[in-house]
């Protein structure tokens, strides 16, 4: 077989976290690839798929030893993954680097962003990251948060920043990754946070609390983010006052664990007057995905 | 005695204006232990937040609850100034959970009306609330004032004003009440 018959392509399945469910369902097919993806057909990457793929890219080098090699990236793609530290984490290898000329500058203008942040499993060191990170957010704020600035809602933001990378180090039991961003699709406005593992997921840390019951693990996650219910103590904030934060700010919520998934969609409700959406039977990934977005 | 908190933040190496995650909250409990040691019976500590944009649930849960919960054996009372509107609704948060998943409540008098628009921050009722009102306003009033106040039989209103005493959101002094 030659190296052009291994070569995966990719869809250009990156635009939201329901899109992004069509390269979930590649996820065996990567992790028994021959470890070279063709991006070419992929045309635009929003933050919950780039820190999902970073987290494919993770298994398939921890499973693997090896890292994928990502070929013919397109030049605005390689630019952005750049701009966001998604290349410079040594997970993906990359056959084309761009010319210093081409690439995205660093400046107040092109700060709407705060880049791939790997956030530690063990307190001590996540404390100080998770300080260096909300730091930095201050810093952007203005930015990030251009369309809904106010600075209650900066405030906001550092209660959810904190309380979701927390979950990484306190129930994952592995490292995990943080990026935010604010960009324009058609006429909107999204400014989306993210904070994905790929650790032993929700259902699994709630494993030795026989007395909280459910019969789905979508169930399971709309428990955790709507009532106070914690796996390690007896009861836990974290989840459910980022819910109660987004559901204030209008926002959406985004969180996907093994093979369920959750939406909470505080800015519309269907007919029946419903805003929280669940999935099952959804292919397997390890871990927790959440996204947290804001649009105008 | 008035505890600057964004002072004892500083003295414990943390970083400001945020205060967040359980080993902050551990460290400044900690910190505020030694302060506490030299304190009299039945003092009113204020926590001053000046300077403090968010406080995390992680470290309300590690530094205010634990001290709202020692104010009772050690007695002693709390009360926070300056609280930021986000820190009052993670507060309250908190509070709420803790009355939820624990036989007992939590509630922290403020110096300031809050955005809740009260004196307090917790899971109190109406008539708990309408009590803490007028002694704010008030200053401090006897059980028959109370009493024609919220329209409430005294024997009902006893048990209330008991339940707050407990709270440590109001207290006692010469035979009235006086909020904290």
């Amino acid at each position: 077989m030659s190296a052009s018959d291994r070569t995966l392509i990719m869809p250009d399945r990156f635009r939201d976290p329901y899109i992004f469910e069509n390269i979930v369902a590649m996820n065996d097919t990567v992790l028994n690839s021959g470890g070279v993806i063709d991006m070419s057909r992929v045309a635009f990457i929003e933050p919950y798929s780039m820190l999902s793929f970073l987290l494919m890219g993770r298994n398939y080098l921890r499973k693997r030893g090896e890292r994928i090699r990502l070929v013919n990236i397109p030049l605005q793609i390689n630019q952005y993954l750049t701009r966001m530290d998604f290349l410079s984490r040594d997970i993906f290898s990359v056959s084309e680097t761009i010319p210093d000329s081409m690439v995205l500058k660093r400046n107040i203008s092109s700060s709407r962003l705060l880049e791939i942040v790997e956030i530690p499993n063990k307190e001590r060191q996540s404390v100080n990251v998770i300080a260096s990170v909300i730091a930095l957010f201050r810093k952007r704020a203005h930015g990030i948060l251009k369309f809904w600035m106010n600075e209650e809602v900066v405030d906001y933001f550092v209660t959810v920043i904190s309380e979701l990378c927390q979950n990484i180090f306190e129930h994952s039991m592995d490292t995990g990754f943080l990026a935010m961003q604010t960009y324009k699709t058609g006429n909107e406005n999204i400014a989306r946070l993210v904070i994905s593992d790929s650790g032993i997921g929700i259902r699994k840390s709630f494993e030795q609390k026989s007395e909280i019951t459910y019969s789905t693990g979508a169930e399971l996650i709309e428990k955790a983010l709507t009532t106070p219910i914690s796996s390690k103590r007896e009861f836990g904030y974290g989840l459910c006052q980022v819910n109660a934060i987004t559901e204030r700010l209008k926002g959406s919520v985004f969180l996907r664990s093994d093979s369920s998934s959750l939406s909470a969609l505080y800015n519309r409700k269907d007919g029946s007057g419903k805003n929280i959406f669940l999935r099952n039977d959804l292919p397997q990934f390890d871990g927790t995905q959440i996204s947290i977005s804001l649009s105008s | 005695m008035i505890i600057k908190v964004a002072k004892l933040a500083r003295e414990t190496k943390m970083k400001l204006p945020d205060l967040i995650t359980r080993p902050v909250g551990r460290l400044m409990y900690a910190k505020m232990k030694d302060k506490l040691s030299i304190i009299g019976e039945g003092e009113t500590v204020v926590l001053d937040f000046e300077n403090v944009k968010v406080i995390d649930s992680s470290f309300i849960d590690e530094f205010l609850v634990k001290l709202i919960i020692d104010a009772e054996t050690a007695d002693f009372y709390i009360k926070v100034r300056n609280i930021s509107p986000v820190s009052e609704i993670n507060i309250d948060s908190v509070f709420n959970s803790y009355s939820n998943y624990k036989s007992g409540r939590l509630a922290v008098i403020r110096e300031e009306l809050g955005k809740n628009n009260r004196y307090y921050i917790g899971p109190l009722t109406e008539h708990e609330s309408d009590i803490i009102d007028y002694l704010k306003l008030n200053h401090h009033a006897g059980v028959e004032e109370i009493s024609r106040f919220c329209g409430m039989e005294t024997g009902v209103l006893k048990k209330i004003l008991e339940e707050l005493m407990r709270l440590r959101v109001i207290r006692r002094n010469d035979g009235e009440f006086v909020s904290v």
